[in-house]
């Protein structure tokens, strides 16, 4: 029999999830090595449409469809997930490092009593033991540890981004119902309601971002930063202003505008980072960008180091010129 | 509500906001060795710790600190005591060496099985360390107690949590009947800082110290991470290109033409 390996689907605004193909892609590569079949999983309710979809990416998609799974509840997603295990014994189980997964797979993993390995860069499968490798950067990135996993199921969560999307297949592979025993009270904690983000930011979709971090203190330094997301649409078609952690955290900017090891991964082509001093934290999500300018005060920031160009100097003299002067340019 | 006993994990690791340099690879033995930087309580549990003292500043009770470490770090830890914690327990243990978050989460288990009856136990989101985001969860597991992850707010209301979960955009109200187990995130807010009375007052709490012999604890369950490799991390380093002027104007502008020339805008 062949072993299996799991993708844990996510939807979102009731498509499939980026991140789902992602997921794929590493289990299609993964597969070439140890001659697993990829499957999918997707869990909810009314999800038809989405199992459809998936088919054009893997042989099997496995629907755990139930009223009861209408909304996430990582208690019953992780029981539903739990059968689904037990009866196929997979091999492995990728989830995504995504906010539902980050419930879900320690729920999963402590059902199943066995390890898991959060937040991979990279997975690989160990010739002749058939062991998982798992990448992951620790120490907020400024380590990097490989860690095995022995025992099936082996699960992980993957990073985003670090893949590719698997791209659509020609032919659709078989959508298999998957019943299992839910009842209501699997579910230890009960929703009230959700309440939506204040604003729609869509930061992995930009072309160029101005990100501020700790140096930028005030509203007036905020505004700024956006006179330079206006001034650089003239030049690319989605501009987004993002923040480090610590903006953040001062209340001064949305958390959808967090970029970082707890906040979105980006890679635009532009990335102007702004009083940002550049741990590794924040080059989690930023150092995919195809460039970055660094303004900064301290000639000694390490965000220099990881920098395409770079100014010396305050940001409050430095972005208004750098405005005007974009604004001229033709 | 009646007043509740919080539980709060608390561990010590190497200041996150450490430069790269303070962090040494020993491929050799594969740790990473801090140099030059000094151990603070986990950024995360410092929110977690916040969150329990707000909650009996509304309600009484009692909040009590937990640690399970090889070593206890106990100048660091006490710390909890000097914001509002009213006891501090510390699990160590040479044997609690590179521990997988599965074991973790039993010996923690353990000794909160050993503690007196809990109401609520918060945790970070995760550790600076590893970054497994996991031990909170897996120890609402083995409770089997009712867990809810990256809560940035949180009430207690006639033997209930309500609390605000992070969701990518914006947030879930969820509730829980107590016992239960929350995990913070940053978001909560920053720890107060400790006042010289509450610092003189901690001196005065009990800190109680248990070895693996005092939990009743299957050895089977200490299972150890299985490191196979430990590196620096891959290279963000790219050469920059620094944009001089005789002034921060005249340098911006540089910067435009340059970009411009460069093709990038």
């Amino acid at each position: 029999m062949t072993d299996r390996i799991v993708v844990v689907a996510e939807q979102e605004e009731g498509r499939i999830a980026p991140i789902t193909l992602e997921l794929l892609k590493t289990g299609a590569e993964l597969s070439q090595h140890g001659g697993d079949a990829v499957c999918a999983c997707i869990i909810g309710y009314g999800v038809g449409h989405l199992a459809d979809e998936l088919a054009y990416y893997v042989g099997e998609v496995y629907v755990i469809d139930d009223p009861l799974l209408s909304g996430f509840q990582a208690d019953l997603y992780s029981s539903a997930l739990e059968a689904l295990c037990c009866t196929l014994a997979p091999r492995t189980v990728l989830m995504g490092h995504t906010y539902d997964s980050l419930e879900l797979a320690p729920k999963l993993a402590c059902k199943m009593g066995n390890d898991l390995v959060t937040d991979c860069v990279k997975i690989e499968r160990e010739k002749g033991t058939g062991f998982l490798l798992c990448t992951k950067p620790i120490y907020g990135g400024n380590a990097v540890s490989v860690l095995e996993l022995a025992t099936a199921p082996q699960m992980v969560t993957v990073r985003p981004k670090v893949a590719e999307a698997l791209e659509k297949g020609r032919t659709k592979g078989e959508i298999i119902p998957f019943c299992c025993e839910l009842v209501s009270s699997m579910a230890l904690t009960e929703s009230l309601g959700l309440v939506p983000g204040e604003e729609t930011v869509s930061l992995t979709q930009a072309n160029a971002i101005v990100a501020g971090g700790r140096g930028v203190k005030t509203i007036e330094g905020i505004q700024q930063l956006q006179g330079l997301v206006e001034v650089l649409k003239r030049y690319f078609v989605k501009v987004e202003l993002g923040a480090s952690r610590p903006l953040v955290d001062e209340g001064l900017l949305s958390r959808s505008r967090q970029i970082g090891q707890t906040g979105e991964k980006v890679n635009p082509q532009l990335y102007i980072a702004v009083a940002i001093s550049g741990a590794a934290q924040h080059m989690a999500g930023a150092g995919g960008s195809k460039k970055i300018v660094t303004i900064n005060k301290d000639a000694g920031a390490a965000i220099f180091g990881a920098s395409d160009y770079g100014i010396v100097g305050q940001y409050e003299d430095v972005v208004p010129a750098f405005i005007k002067k974009l604004a001229t340019l033709s | 509500m009646k007043a509740p006993t919080i539980i709060v994990c608390i561990k010590a690791v190497p200041d996150p906001e450490g430069p790269r340099s303070a962090y040494e690879i020993h491929s050799d033995i594969k740790k990473v060795v801090p140099v030059g930087i000094p151990p603070v309580i986990n950024p995360f549990d410092e929110n977690a710790l916040e969150l329990a003292i707000q909650l009996k500043e509304r309600w009484g009770g009692k909040v009590i600190a937990l640690n399970m470490s090889e070593k206890a770090v106990i100048p660091i830890l006490k710390k909890a005591l000097s914001v509002g914690a009213d006891e501090l327990i510390l699990v160590e243990d040479p044997s609690f060496q590179n521990l997988t978050s599965h074991a973790t989460a039993q010996v923690l288990s353990a000794a909160i099985k050993k503690t007196e009856p809990f109401d609520l136990i918060v945790t970070g989101r995760q550790a600076a360390d590893w970054d497994s985001g996991q031990v909170g969860l897996l120890i609402a597991g083995i409770l089997n107690i009712p867990g809810i992850n990256l809560v940035q707010r949180a009430e207690l209301q006639d033997d209930k949590v309500i609390v605000e979960k992070l969701k990518r955009s914006g947030h879930e109200v969820v509730t829980a009947p107590l016992p239960a187990l929350i995990t913070v995130s940053s978001e909560m807010g920053a720890l107060r800082l400790a006042t010289l009375k509450a610092i003189q007052d901690a001196k005065r709490k009990p800190v109680t110290v248990w070895r693996a012999a005092d939990l009743a604890l299957d050895p089977a369950f200490l299972r150890t991470k299985a490191i196979r490799a430990l590196t620096l991390p891959p290279s963000h380093s790219r050469t920059c290109l620094f944009i001089e002027g005789k002034s921060a104007v005249e340098k911006a502008e540089n910067l435009a033409l340059r970009l411009r020339k460069d093709r990038v805008i």
